[in-house]
């Protein structure tokens, strides 16, 4: 049954998008609207999970109580911004204050680890000894070296090649992989609404 | 008493009133073109996947073998769907990567059932968590051990990219195997590098080419670009197969009737939608 309606659905939105039709139209427009109203219901119910969840970690002393504390006081701390009487929702001055002082630095403080994490990654593949990641850190290290800040010709020189390198032989695998994704996107695309899916050992 | 040959006669005439009030989007060309390029991608669908498999992908041949490894050692597994979800605001193209994900998490799923590993599957969107949620349910169903369907979980982490590779991050534990499929951006690294801390056995996925590097840096079994799909596929079962042939010829017969309709309404000036409608 849910493959029929995934099917039916698939087709209707195939053949409005090759067809016009008043009929046809106004179907899908219902049926794209209903599944907005989903996606909104499910993210209401998602919230709801996320709280009872750490809720429930906080009372009976699962897990990290203190995480449990510190996201549902923030959860708390950003309703109340955006619903107490007056307040203007998500434009709300003091939401705003919350996302640029508080949630902003914290996500640029996460990202900033970046950079600790990919020498840790690399240590961690040197240590897997692998062929792949002998080819991509050998490579890494090549580039990196022509983009030393050498003077004179030789730096030019340097710095033409990295250009190159980065254009041709890495840029073409970039296009590559892109060309192949782009290819198999359309295919999956085309399994989904005919709801070719499931797997099997 | 009903007419049934009435009825029949105005369901005609109303299929027929439906396709005289149509008109083509892209025009008759454009249309036999397009739908040309689905017959073409539904064969490749439809191919016989052991053709092309020529090694194992993500290392998915040997989930069953990191299952009982895991149900040994007493541990359990994860599974990250990436960071775009289903209904976020994000890409098509990194949305249609978590519903590719969805069959790897089904057979992984299944695997985890059958020996008993409690599996958490972690996203950052709800619809994706009810999607996984079903998933769980189906393998434990299909491997006849609801008993076990209480100790596995579909978690929503909260919304952002940054929450769920903080999530990835902050995790407690160390599961003895790790899945991540589905996109990642920036922070790709991050919710890698914690997804695999600690984890015995780990398979990551992504068709986001910039983070090959990030996929290549930390998983032991990786799906890189087109990988993602492939692997996908190589995973369909027969019955899929057919239903994608069956829908083959239903595009088939839909490109005859456009062309003869259309040869038809040209040469001989009949008009195809009065003739459906019997008028």
């Amino acid at each position: 049954m849910p493959a029929t309606i995934v099917v039916v659905i698939g087709l209707l939105l195939l053949v409005n998008f090759v067809v016009i039709n008043p009929l046809l139209a106004g179907t899908t427009g219902a049926v794209l609207r209903l599944v907005v109203l989903l996606a909104a219901a499910a993210a209401l119910a998602g919230g709801l999970a996320l709280v009872l969840r750490h809720g429930s970690d906080l009372v009976r002393g699962h897990g990290d109580r203190l995480g449990s504390a510190v996201l549902l006081a923030g959860m708390a701390a950003m309703l109340v911004a955006g619903l107490y009487p007056g307040s203007q929702g998500a434009a709300d001055p003091v939401v705003r204050w919350l996302v640029a002082a508080l949630l902003a630095p914290l996500i640029a403080a996460l990202f900033a680890m970046l950079f600790v994490l990919l020498l840790g990654a690399m240590r961690q593949g040197m240590a897997l000894r692998s062929r792949q990641m002998g080819v991509m850190l050998a490579a890494a290290g090549v580039v990196i070296a022509l983009l030393l800040p050498f003077g004179g010709a030789a730096g030019e020189w340097m710095s033409g090649v990295a250009g190159w390198a980065l254009e041709v032989p890495i840029g073409g695998v970039f296009r590559g992989l892109l060309i192949g994704v782009a290819i198999v996107t359309a295919v999956h695309a085309a399994r989904i609404l005919l709801a070719v899916e499931g797997a099997d050992d | 008493m009903p007419d049934l040959g009435r009825l029949l006669g105005e369901l005609v005439s109303f299929i027929g009133e439906q396709v005289a009030a149509s008109s083509l989007r892209l025009g008759p060309v454009a249309t036999v073109v397009l739908l040309g390029v689905v017959l073409v991608l539904l064969s490749l669908v439809a191919r016989p996947s052991s053709r092309w498999t020529v090694r194992d992908i993500g290392r998915l041949a040997a989930v069953n073998r990191a299952m009982a490894l895991a149900a040994e050692s007493g541990g359990e597994a994860a599974f990250s769907l990436g960071t775009a979800g289903v209904a976020r605001a994000a890409s098509a193209l990194g949305r249609l990567q978590t519903l590719a994900a969805m069959p790897i998490l089904s057979l992984v799923a299944r695997s985890a059932a059958r020996s008993g590993v409690p599996l958490r599957v972690t996203a950052n969107d709800p619809v994706a968590v009810q999607m996984a949620d079903q998933l769980l349910a189906d393998a434990h169903r299909r491997t006849e051990t609801p008993e076990r369907r209480e100790r596995s979980v579909a978690e929503y982490v909260g919304e952002g990219r940054a929450t769920a590779a903080a999530a990835a991050l902050a995790r407690g534990g160390a599961p003895a195997a790790t899945f991540v499929a589905g996109s990642l951006a920036e922070e790709g690294l991050i919710l890698l590098h914690g997804a695999s801390r600690g984890a015995a056995w780990t398979s990551f996925g992504t068709a986001d080419a910039s983070q090959a590097t990030s996929v290549l840096l930390t998983g032991e079994g990786t799906m890189i670009g087109p990988e993602l799909y492939q692997a996908t596929s190589d995973l369909r079962g027969r019955a899929d197969r057919t239903a994608a042939l069956a829908a083959n010829r239903v595009i088939l017969a839909a490109l005859a009737v456009i062309v003869i309709g259309s040869v038809v309404a040209i040469v001989g000036g009949a008009d195809v939608a009065a003739v459906l409608a019997g008028s």
